[in-house]
């Protein structure tokens, strides 16, 4: 694997600390990055409705899966009750926001801090247990919390669901595509630039030496049980957010949609896109948003000829799921982020690739 | 091999984008369509869409809405509100429709104040009292549900009924005392929709009313469940789930003994529930919202050319729930008719259309549909019950109507 993680050009030479650590390998990886973000403030004027909802639900799932990617891809914890903690985030905005009056625009981060503190109380046992007994202690706090929302009716109006407001500025409401879209856009580029800076602090390089080695990160002084914990706090805060920022995109929030089954699709998206990768969450959000959408639009293909095809839809998009990951877990172990810096070098060392 | 399946990916899903924004053509008028073969509810949904999807099918193939093709999308939800909502959302960039084919009670209750604000009328599988109400001027309703229309008696009136019912069968049966009422459903609002409205008048009516029993609307084994309603020595017991979820309610209670008589909802009880459940199942009471395919159905000539549209066989057996669904969108496309004779092909013309309908039954399906009357301040098509019971018979099953209860239309009913 000579073509590893590093794109760093042959004579660019390291001299400080500083240039170590900068988030782009290069000033043209900068300039393509803000260019790309530009463009995508451009896309309401020109995407169809449907391609909005779709970036939009992009944005809100890449925001929790990013959560889910520091525990799992960075830390090294298992989670397996990501779906609750995003649930609890779109039950919160709802609930401050109804009850309470508290403007959307501010409920959406205090969500997100309620779910955090939810997130902390599940990681407690973080601190003690590892492996496949952690993942049955998270399994645990979905279920838990799965049930708490179809009963807790002052909080999430029971079976019935919670209605949202819309996001209201100074009399401007976000109720379209359109204008949620930048809404959604503006959460991803700070999250997402909060975290990759996260990353390269010293927290950030504390996560990531609990996960390769514990054992020697203990040794060097790193406080194990608080990093744990934390990592969990941190990913449910990603989680609330996400999940407020959908309740509020919906316009209702219903108690049986945070099942075992998203949260095994958030692990599915940071699997394929690829764990401990940032811009691999991306890439794996928008292949599992995606993935139904193209098994719907294939079945549709065929339906004039096999009319039945389409009555086992729902069957045929649960099973492309599933088959995804094995593929990738067979394929590409280390997700669409790998793939896509093969695809990088393979590009910018044609035609001598050695 | 890896390069090229990357690019094959690149180029579907560009081309997936491009397809999306595709354009109706002139002449026709869009309708959603939502339901379930895949949820909790798929056992009934399997014969409701059906239903659904025939007899739009037949009304394109006969004429359409004064000639114009009725363009309908269909989807399975899975019983998952969010996800109707989603696509609700979802048709409103693309599909656009004027009126929708509903399903769920969770779904369409989440649902009145998005169709209420967008004008779209809705005409719903759920029949939960508290879509009744378009005005919400009842002191009992949450909120208005202007555009929100159902076929058949309410939840909460069906449930009236079958105690009205059984307080009539505890006077023949000679019991003493009051007898015991048990409230039985998952904790979702579909069972619940019809729980304390039912219990007020069950209390009104001299039943003593017990502890609601939770059970799930996933099939399950239920012992646990059953052998509380014994203990509580339950006379009478409301079934709020859909007949998937009953049939192992009701083998369960006949494993531990339970001699409770149980009154079923609308969709709680049906012929594959009468087939699986075999001797348990006999003399379960509940609420048919149609004439049965057997008892008249399958020989009105309308109902027989909507069945044929997809009938694998020429004398093709067809369930209570097909029978509904065929009722509801038969109701629907004589309002769409209407409302394009008024020059108001859209949400609010469908309304006023339904609303203008006096004991109207959709043309053609007489002596099949319930007649039903909407009126602009109260949704309840109709307050009468058919009570029916199922006898075992040795295998050579019978659904038999015991009587066809009026509940009364009291006002403060409204959206409750």
């Amino acid at each position: 694997m000579s073509l590893g993680s590093s794109m760093r050009p042959c004579g660019d030479y390291r001299t400080t600390y500083a240039s170590d650590m900068t988030i782009f390998a290069t000033p043209v990886t900068r300039y393509i990055t803000l260019a790309f973000i530009a463009l995508l403030f451009l896309v309401p004027f020109v995407g169809s409705p449907y391609v909005l909802n779709l970036m939009i639900q992009i944005g809100y799932y890449g925001i929790a899966a990013l959560g889910l990617n520091l525990v799992v891809g960075f830390t090294g914890q298992i989670s397996l009750g990501h779906s609750a903690f995003f649930g609890f985030g779109a039950f919160a905005s709802a609930w401050l926001s109804n009850s309470f009056g508290v403007p959307v625009f501010f409920a959406i981060p205090l969500a997100g801090v309620l779910t955090m503190l939810v997130g902390l109380l599940v990681g407690i046992p973080a601190g003690r247990i590892k492996g496949l007994y952690l993942a049955i202690a998270t399994l645990a706090s979905q279920f838990i919390l799965e049930d708490f929302f179809a009963r807790a009716g002052w909080f999430t109006g029971g079976s019935a669901g919670a209605m949202t407001e819309y996001l209201t500025i100074f009399g401007f409401s976000f109720d379209t595509d359109q204008s949620y879209y930048y809404v959604v856009l503006i959460y991803v580029v700070l999250i997402f630039t909060f975290t990759s800076n996260l990353i390269r602090s010293r927290d950030g390089r504390a996560l990531v030496a609990v996960r390769d080695h514990y054992l020697s990160a203990e040794i060097m002084g790193i406080n194990l049980t608080w990093y744990r914990v934390m990592s969990f706090g941190l990913s449910a805060l990603y989680a609330g957010i996400g999940g407020a920022l959908f309740g509020h995109y919906l316009g209702f929030v219903s108690a049986e949609g945070f099942t075992i089954i998203l949260s095994i699709q958030f692990l599915a998206m940071i699997i394929i896109g690829g764990l401990g990768s940032i811009y691999g969450t991306i890439l794996g959000t928008i292949f599992m948003v995606l993935l139904p959408e193209l098994m719907e639009w294939s079945v549709n293909l065929f339906s004039g000829s096999y009319p039945d095809l389409v009555q086992s839809l729902a069957y045929i998009k649960e099973m492309a799921i599933g088959l995804a990951i094995i593929l990738f877990l067979i394929f590409e172990p280390e997700g669409l982020a790998h793939r896509w810096q093969r695809i990088k070098a393979y590009w910018k060392l044609y035609p001598f690739s050695y | 091999m890896s390069k090229r399946w990357f690019r094959n990916i690149c180029i579907m899903l560009v081309m997936a984008a491009f397809s999306a924004g595709t354009a109706l053509a002139a002449g026709t008028v869009s309708v959603g369509h939502l339901t379930d073969f895949t949820g909790p509810t798929g056992g009934v949904g399997a014969h409701y869409g059906p239903g659904v999807i025939d007899a739009l099918n037949y009304a394109n193939a006969n004429g359409g809405v004064n000639g114009k093709k009725i363009e309908f999308e269909t989807v399975d939800y899975s019983y998952k509100a969010d996800r109707a909502v989603a696509t609700y959302k979802k048709w409103k960039s693309g599909l656009k429709p004027i009126v929708i084919q509903g399903w769920g009670t969770a779904d369409t209750e989440a649902l009145v104040r998005f169709i209420a604000r967008d004008k779209v009328t809705y005409i719903s599988a759920s029949y939960s009292g508290h879509l009744t109400d378009p005005e919400g001027k009842s002191p009992r309703s949450k909120n208005k549900a202007p555009y929100n229309f159902f076929y058949g008696p309410s939840y909460s009136d069906g449930c009236r009924g079958l105690v009205q019912w059984a307080a009539e069968d505890w006077k023949a049966k000679g019991g003493e005392g009051k007898p015991k009422f048990t409230h039985m459903g998952d904790n979702h609002p579909y069972p619940n929709a019809p729980k304390d409205a039912c219990g007020a008048y069950a209390e009104e009516l001299g039943f003593e009313i017990m502890q609601p029993i939770v059970y799930s609307m996933k099939p399950a084994d239920t012992k646990a469940q059953c052998l509380t309603l014994k203990d509580s020595g339950s006379n009478y017991a409301f079934l709020g789930n859909t007949s998937g979820s009953n049939i192992s309610l009701i083998k369960s209670c006949d494993t531990v003994g339970v001699e409770t008589q149980f009154l079923a909802n609308i969709w709680g009880w049906d012929e594959n529930g009468i087939n699986a459940a075999q001797a348990a199942g006999d003399g379960v009471a509940w609420v048919v919202g149609g004439t049965p395919w057997k008892a008249g159905a399958s020989d009105n000539k309308v109902m027989k050319a909507i069945s044929d549209m997809s009938a694998k066989s020429a004398d093709e057996y067809r369930g209570l729930h097909y029978v509904r669904g065929v009722c509801s969108t038969m109701f629907m496309v004589d309002a769409m008719k209407m409302a394009d004779k008024a020059g108001e092909l859209n949400g609010p013309g469908i309304k006023k259309a339904m609303e203008s309908m006096q004991s109207y039954v959709p043309e053609g399906l007489e002596g099949v549909c319930l007649p039903s009357t909407w009126t602009s301040e109260d949704h309840r098509g109709t307050t009468l019950v058919s009570v029916y019971k199922s006898e075992f018979n040795g295998g050579d099953f019978k659904m038999n109507k015991q009587t066809t209860v009026e509940v009364p239309r009291r006002p403060e009913w409204l959206g409750w």
